[in-house]
């Protein structure tokens, strides 16, 4: 046999080979990887490309030693996945480099980071100023993380004391200009109501590059045709408005009215409203 | 515009509102919204019970405005 046609069948056969081990071997991301799995990675792929080039003189010693470098990580895996014990031999464990806003210098001497490693490291987690920093730790990854003084964290809802109305994901049920199934079903929906939706927003369906619905059920559409203007989902706010509107009529018809009993009734569901208003506002406004 | 069909356009609005309120609170997937659409669901209809009754009142008093 002649030696390329050999060299195109073994990197060929080796290309499905690889895919196959690399699916075997997880989806795990390739950056944060802890060494010694990048290491294992680069010797499968070294030995790889040594046997597609037929450089291995015996294929069967490659396969073996491609094995090796696939199995034992995947058993590893396995491993600490049932023991902690295992996984901290495998994986190492994280290490503390800031606590209570101080560095801990003897735990930096250990991950051999310097000073100024530290702060670009902490700089790309957006601490400019260590005063800022609470806590920060390297993980078994050699990421660092960190954890702001409660001051100088993001603000939440939770933290203004606002009450927020809990939101699901939402879900594409439309993508270039196909109805997807799947979730139109999961949302409870069908072609129908989708059809009438399109219908009152005046699109067709081949004109829809992507629908969105969110959890209230309201549907978001993008165009291909960017010219054309679509009235964006403002039920919410107006339901919200309506029901303020009503609320002053009644409060009005409380004031005019003559007639004692209709003004307590007016007045009394005028009140109610009010707190309906204030119940529905995180769910309609925010 | 005479007090009874002030009443009768907040009636309209009111039942218009429930249509809508309805509307999320059947679509919406989120248990929590749910209730609290349902809750002001019925709010909604007291209310509308109560003013279709005072607008009755209304329109017996001022037949003559009455359908307006």
């Amino acid at each position: 046999m002649q030696t390329w046609i050999q060299i195109l069948f073994s990197s060929v056969s080796l290309f499905f080979v690889l895919l196959l081990l690399m699916r075997l071997l997880g989806k795990r991301n390739i950056v944060h990887l802890i060494p010694f799995r990048f290491v294992s990675y680069i010797v499968t792929a070294v030995i790889a490309a040594l046997m597609s080039l037929n450089l291995i003189a015996n294929l069967a010693f490659g396969f073996i030693a491609l094995g090796v470098w696939v199995l034992f990580p995947l058993a590893l895996d396995y491993l600490s996945l049932k023991s902690k014990w295992v996984h901290d031999i495998v994986n190492g464990k994280e290490t503390v480099l800031i606590k209570h806003g101080k560095i801990m210098e003897e735990n930096l001497l250990q991950t051999r980071l310097t000073g100024e490693e530290l702060l670009r490291e902490l700089r790309f987690k957006n601490a400019f100023n260590l005063a800022d920093v609470e806590f920060a730790v390297m993980e078994d990854t050699g990421d660092i993380n960190v954890f702001l003084k409660s001051d100088k964290t993001p603000v939440s809802a939770h933290g203004l004391g606002i009450k927020v109305a809990p939101l699901a994901e939402p879900q594409t049920i439309i993508l270039d200009g196909n109805i997807i199934n799947e979730p139109l079903a999961s949302l409870g929906f069908n072609t129908e109501w989708l059809d009438i939706k399109l219908e009152t927003s005046g699109v067709s369906l081949d004109n829809v590059f992507i629908g969105q619905v969110d959890s209230s059920g309201d549907l978001y559409l993008d165009l291909f045709d960017d010219s054309v203007q679509l009235p964006q989902p403002k039920v919410k706010e107006m339901l919200y408005a309506n029901f303020e509107k009503i609320q002053a009529d009644l409060t009005t018809f409380a004031l005019e009215t003559k007639n004692e009993a209709a003004k307590q009734m007016y007045s009394a569901h005028a009140a109610t409203l009010q707190q309906l208003l204030k119940k529905l506002k995180p769910y309609l406004l925010r | 515009m005479t007090v009874a069909s002030q009443v009768k356009q907040t009636i309209a609005t009111l039942k218009g509102s429930q249509g809508t309120l309805r509307l999320y609170a059947s679509q919406t997937r989120n248990e929590e919204t749910k209730l609290v659409y349902k809750e002001a669901l019925a709010t909604t209809e007291t209310i509308i019970n109560d003013l279709e009754r005072r607008m009755q009142t209304l329109e017996y008093q001022e037949p003559q405005y009455k359908g307006n």
